[in-house]
This record gives C-alpha cells, structure tokens and sequence, in this order.
C-alpha cells in the first residue's frame, strides 16, 4: 500500500484526539487507532482494490449534519420491511430512543439487546471478546476506521436455548445537508447454544450531500445456534459504503445470510465465516442491483477449518448503464477438513453493453475428501425467452422485466420472512421499472 | 384471414423460404407437411415474428395488416399465435401469473376488460380439463421441469386461454403418444369456429386422422410443391416424398 494524503485521512487524522465518547473501550481502540495514525488507505494499485474506486470517498471531509429532518412516513417506509419486528434505528450513528422500540418490550424474553456504547461490566466484556476474536486481519483498514471511529453500535445476545423469538430490525439512517455525514457503527451479535434469531439490518441514506458508512459486525453462534442475517442496502447515490463482517460459527451452528445491494454510488461488502467446530452450516445469498455509474462489490472468505461443514453461496448480480459489478469468493478447505461441501455460484445479467462485471470464484482445497463446485456466469437475457414472452401479446419492456425480476427471484425466494421478501421483491421491481428502457 | 405472396427469407445470408405463397380463409384448416429441414419452423417463426430472418422478397398480410412489419406481442395481441415445436422453459416465472398477463395484454387490446385473479382461475381450470393437465404445473415456472408432453399440453393450454383466431402449430404432435395426441387434438377441434383459422405443421399423417385439414401443403426446400386434399396427406403416408420432390425438379 502506498502512502498518500488525502482529505479523508486527514479527516480521520483530526478525529484521532477527539474527546467525544466512543463504541468500544480504549484497550480495544487503541490498536486501530495506531493503524490509522499511519493513514495508510488502499490505492487500485493493490491487487484487492483494483476495481474498487475509492476516490469519491477519499476525497471527502465528513462533517456533521445539525439540520436532521425525518419525517415519520419515511420511517414507516423503512420499517415496512418488517412491521412486526422489534425495530431499532441510528439516526446518524446514534442510537435514536424517539424511533426505536422501548427495550422494555424484550424483557424476560431471552434477550440482550443495547447499543454498544452503553455496555458495562460482563456485557462490555464479552462483546469486546467478539470483536478481538474476529477473523478481520489486521491490515483491513475500514476495519479500523470503524472500531477506532465508532461512537455507536449495537449488542444483541441471545440466551441459550430460546427459539422463535421477535426478529430484530435495525435500521441505520444517515441525513447529509450541505457537509459529508459519517457513520462507523460497530455491531456485536451474539447467539448462545441452540437459539434461534433473525437480525435484519437495513442501510438508508438523505440527503443532498455525500454519506460514507463503515460498519463493521462481528458476529459468534455458539454450538447447535442459528442466525439469519440480512442486510439491505438502500442508500441513495451519493453513498459509499463499505462494510466488513466477521462470522464464527461453532459446531452444528447455521449461519444463513442474505445481503441485497440494491442502492448507493459504491458498496463493498466483505463477509468472512468461519467454522470454529464440526457440522457447522452457511448459506449466504446475495443480489446486486447497478444502474449508471454504480459500483458494487461482493467478497465472501469462508474458512473450512473443521470436518463435516457445508457452505452454499450463491450470488446473483444485475447490472445496467455503465455500472460495475465484483464479485470475489473464496473458499478455503483446510487439511483436516474432511467430508466438507462446499458450493459456489455467481450469476450476473448485463442489461447494457457498457455494464461490467468481474467474477472470481476461488477454491483452495487441501483436504482430499470433500464436495466442492463452484461457477460464475455473464450473459444477456435469454432471447429464446423473451420471444417466448412477446408471442404471448407481452411487450419487450414487460418480458425483460419479468425475465430480469425471475432471475433475481431465484434468490429473493429464498427469503423466508413475508414482509421482507416483498420489501425487497418489490424495492428490485420499482429500481428495474426506472431502469429497463425497451430496447427496439 | 392470412395471405402469403412469393415469401423469400434467408437466415444468416442462407435463403430457407424460396417464394411461398399461401391462402388461408376464415375457418379453415391447412395442413403443411414436408421433409425435416424444408423451412416449416423458419415459416412459422418469420409469422409470429422472430427476430434473425432476414425477409428478401414478398409480402405477408393477416387481416388486411401487413404482418412483416408488426412486433411479435401485436401480432399476438391482433389474435396469432404459435405453438412452439419447442416450447422454452422461462425459470422463476411463474406459468399462471404468465399466462394471465399475456390474456390481459391481448385483452386490452381489443378494449376489454382485464380478468381478475378469481375470474381468470375460473377460465384456466375449465381449459385445462380440455388438455387433461395436472394443476400443479400452473404453480410451476412456465415449461420447467415439464415433460416433452407437458409442454405441448401447456401449448395447447394457452391456446385454449388466449383464443386466438389465427392458430400456427409447429410440429405439436411430435414426441407425443398416441393419447396425448388425442387430447392436443381435442382441443384444436374445440376452439375450431367459423372464425378461427389454423395451419398444422407436422411431419406425419396420423395427427390428421384427428384434426381433419381443408388442404394440404408439401413444403420442400422451401416452396410448396403440391397442395391437394386430404387424400394428399394419406398418399405422402403410403409413398414418401421423394416422388413429388423429384416430380417437382422435373417440372423445373
Ligand atoms: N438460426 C439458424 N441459423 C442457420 N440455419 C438455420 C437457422 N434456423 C434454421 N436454419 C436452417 O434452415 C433450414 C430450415 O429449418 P427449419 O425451418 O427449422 O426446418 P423444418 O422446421 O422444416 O425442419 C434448415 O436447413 C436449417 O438448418
Ligand atoms: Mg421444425
């Protein structure tokens, strides 16, 4: 990485000595702060960074928004998504009381639910745990940015043993009125032996200027627990966002995640599992959706340390106008890890000739008995299909819509609350309805 | 109903149709038969639209409209309609909301009112019984997972829905037992009206025994080289058609 100044890490800079209160404690800043110290930011000369233009982002200098206007119909738009979930919501980072669920509503129900930043005792200790246990290495530089900038975040624990609890909705809401706004929420989600929970996280953004968000969650099922994790990405087009997760499931655990990327200028997405113990499960699924000059960037690391471990990815990518779409996997089966399977596909439609995509699956095996497949495709739509359609009395807008929306269908299906898999069927009709033009 | 002048197409510089001409009138039946190879997909899709045919010569009217120049869903929506010799299978779409919202755009367009979800159940479950279908291939995307049969019975299904007044069959019979050939049948002869038109492409003479055609049409290396009843069809069954193929290059 080469050192370069720019007004983003000159605004970090500033930010070191800040006196204002943080997400996680100074002994677990500190580290991130010392990386950031020496400003060292990715160029498209680093092999992992070259098709992702951070210019945007590293030319901004975030300030903060003091004229945040919400109208509540636009969060009851959000909230749609799951209208009977416990919802939470940060308003620019912080924890927003007037918009969130009363805690009180979770009481005696099996669940620990706080921002981060009001943490104390057992409760800070264990989230911390999660967090020096991660599998995020050390020069993940957005990493930092989050745990030594955070000033908020969310801790959800779950106690052993509760099924069918409430699903969580977080939703993260950044406003940006003449000066760039910047969020770094740190979340911690933990899920003891044999519980159940599903944790929604939506991104949204205002504004007329800029946003940048950075979060980064850490997450640790236990033996024989479960997660179902989603995240919804609908910021506007003046959003960067990029945003790393890390993933420790234990033996028997099932980590399923959903992640639709379906706003925002440039989205990266890193997602990293682990198996920490045998018979372990993830399912990830994922669509992005690109028009104009969007850029939007999926890696998944899914590390086969133990035997009898399943993974199954499959990411589905649409790209329009001149937008760009990434989408880089990797499945490491280690020695030990026998009986493994481990599935990967990627499927992308270019809507138009100037709309890009680069795949790379990868798989690096070094166990001898294992079951592992992985794909990646590029194409157009199906012209055999879309005749099919017009000779039906179906115009060629409509059947490329219906064609376009089937393809990401193959995934949102897959979606098993109600509610959020019409939000987002519907969030992918209304996004291709502007941008499917006939193309006589 | 359908008039053809001298049609000549060519795909990828390569001429198929040689100068066909055919007349078919309200409430007929014509029948075209010829050796694989001859153009009868090429004829079929060129009529319903399909892009890749490079039209060179003649002309191709259907109600007085000049088809050649009408996209493929106004060709649809102004009453034509193909069976596909091979029908595609469209994943995640759904074969009963397509099958609404190809009948509601064809019913918009002639100024009618669209069906709703319970009406349009109602007219698909009595069309079904007229192809014998299983109801659990409406829950199924369009032609996925379906057997040959199937989805030629899923043809017919939409034929049966969509009421066309001028049906193309390309090759519908073909893969199909004898039962299933039966009931394909059985619905062409239910939508059969004084109104409504169809051209039978098929390769064998048994579909005739059950759907009886006005005329019948020998397509050969891209022309219609004999027309005739159809006795015509029962003598191509007993004789081949190398005879008139080499009576036709005598004549020339
Ligand atoms: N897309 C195509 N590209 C090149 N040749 C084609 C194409 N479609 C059809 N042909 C050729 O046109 C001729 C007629 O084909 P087709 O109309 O399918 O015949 P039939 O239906 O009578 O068996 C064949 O020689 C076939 O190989
Ligand atoms: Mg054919």
């Amino acid at each position: 990485m080469a050192h370069t100044t720019n007004n983003f890490s000159e605004w970090v800079n500033l930010q070191l000595d800040s006196d204002s209160s943080f997400a996680v404690s100074e002994a677990v800043r500190s580290p991130s702060l010392s990386k950031l110290a020496g400003g060292v930011f990715p160029t498209r000369k680093d092999e992992e960074w070259r098709y992702t233009p951070l210019g945007d982002l590293l030319d901004s200098s975030p300030g903060r928004d003091t004229t945040v206007v919400l109208d509540h119909e636009y969060i009851e738009s959000l909230k749609q998504a799951m209208p009977s979930a416990h919802t939470i919501v940060f308003l620019n980072g912080e924890y927003s009381q007037k918009y969130s669920d009363s805690p009180t509503a979770l009481e005696d129900s099996g669940l620990n639910i706080s921002p981060l930043g009001q943490l104390e005792g057992t409760a800070l200790k264990l989230a911390e745990d999660t967090i020096l246990n991660s599998t995020l290495t050390d020069d993940n530089i957005f990493q930092h940015i989050a745990l030594g900038l955070s000033q908020n975040g969310l801790f959800i624990e779950v106690n052993k043993n509760i099924e069918g609890q409430t699903p969580i909705h977080v939703i993260y809401i950044s406003t940006a009125h003449g000066v760039t706004a910047f969020t770094s929420p740190v979340n911690v989600i933990r899920v003891s032996s044999n519980s159940h929970l599903k944790v929604v996280e939506q991104y949204a953004s205002l504004g007329e200027a800029a946003v940048i968000t950075v979060p980064a969650s850490y997450v640790q099922l236990e033996d024989g627990a479960g997660l179902d994790y989603y995240k919804i990405g609908i910021e506007n087009a003046r959003t960067n966002h990029i945003c790393n997760t890390s993933v420790r499931v234990a033996g028997s655990g099932t980590f399923r995640s959903h992640q639709y990327l379906l706003g925002s200028n440039l989205t990266r997405s890193n997602l990293e599992v682990s198996f920490t113990g045998p018979g372990a499960e993830a399912i990830l699924r994922g669509v992005y959706l690109g028009d104009e000059n969007q850029h939007l960037d999926v890696r998944t690391y899914l590390d086969h340390a133990h035997p009898h471990c399943s993974s199954d990815q499959h990411f589905r990518g649409i790209l329009n106008g001149h937008s760009r779409g990434v989408f880089n996997g990797l499945v490491l089966v280690q020695e030990h890890a026998q009986k493994t399977d481990a599935q990967q596909s990627n499927k992308n439609l270019l809507l138009s000739r100037d709309a890009r995509v680069d795949t790379k699956p990868q798989l690096e095996i070094f166990a001898d008995d294992v079951k592992c497949a992985h794909g990646a495709t590029v194409g157009e739509l199906d012209s055999d299909a879309l005749f099919y359609l017009q000779s039906r009395g179906i115009d060629k807008k409509d059947a490329t819509l219906m064609l376009t929306r089937a393809f990401a269908a193959e995934v949102t299906q897959e979606i098993d609350i109600d509610s959020l898999q019409t939000y987002v069927q519907d969030k992918i009709s209304a996004s291709l309805d502007e941008i499917v033009i006939p193309s006589v | 109903m359908l008039s053809i002048k001298n049609l000549q197409v060519s795909v990828e510089e390569k001429p198929i149709l040689k100068g066909l001409n055919l007349e078919v009138k309200p409430g007929e039946i014509h029948a075209i038969m010829g050796p694989n190879g001859s153009g009868k997909s090429t004829l079929a899709h060129v009529l319903s639209g399909r892009e890749g045919y490079s039209v060179d010569a003649g002309s191709a009217h259907y109600k007085g409209l000049n088809l050649l120049e009408m996209a493929p869903e106004i060709r649809a929506r102004e009453g034509m309609f193909l069976a596909f010799q091979y029908p595609i299978e469209i994943p995640g779409v759904n074969n009963t909301s397509f099958l609404k919202k190809a009948l509601n755009e064809i019913r918009k367009h002639r100024g009618e009112e669209e069906l709703d979800a319970i009406d349009f159940l109602s007219l698909i479950k009595k069309q079904m019984k007229l192809v014998e279908m299983k109801e659990e291939l409406l829950k199924r995307p369009v032609n996925q997972g379906f057997s040959g049969g199937e989805k030629k019975r899923n043809e017919i299904l939409q034929m049966a829905v969509l009421n066309p007044t001028l049906a193309i069959l390309d090759e519908t019979d073909s893969g199909l037992d004898i039962d299933a050939l039966r009931i394909v049948a059985g619905g062409v002869n239910k939508l059969r009206s004084a109104d409504n038109s169809f051209v039978v492409i098929t390769h064998y003479q048994r579909l005739l025994d059950y759907i009886i055609p006005d005329f019948v049409h020998v397509l050969s290396d891209g022309q219609i080289i004999k027309s005739g009843t159809k006795d015509l069809a029962l003598e191509l069954e007993e004789r081949g058609y190398d005879w008139l193929i080499e009576e036709a290059e005598s004549k020339d």
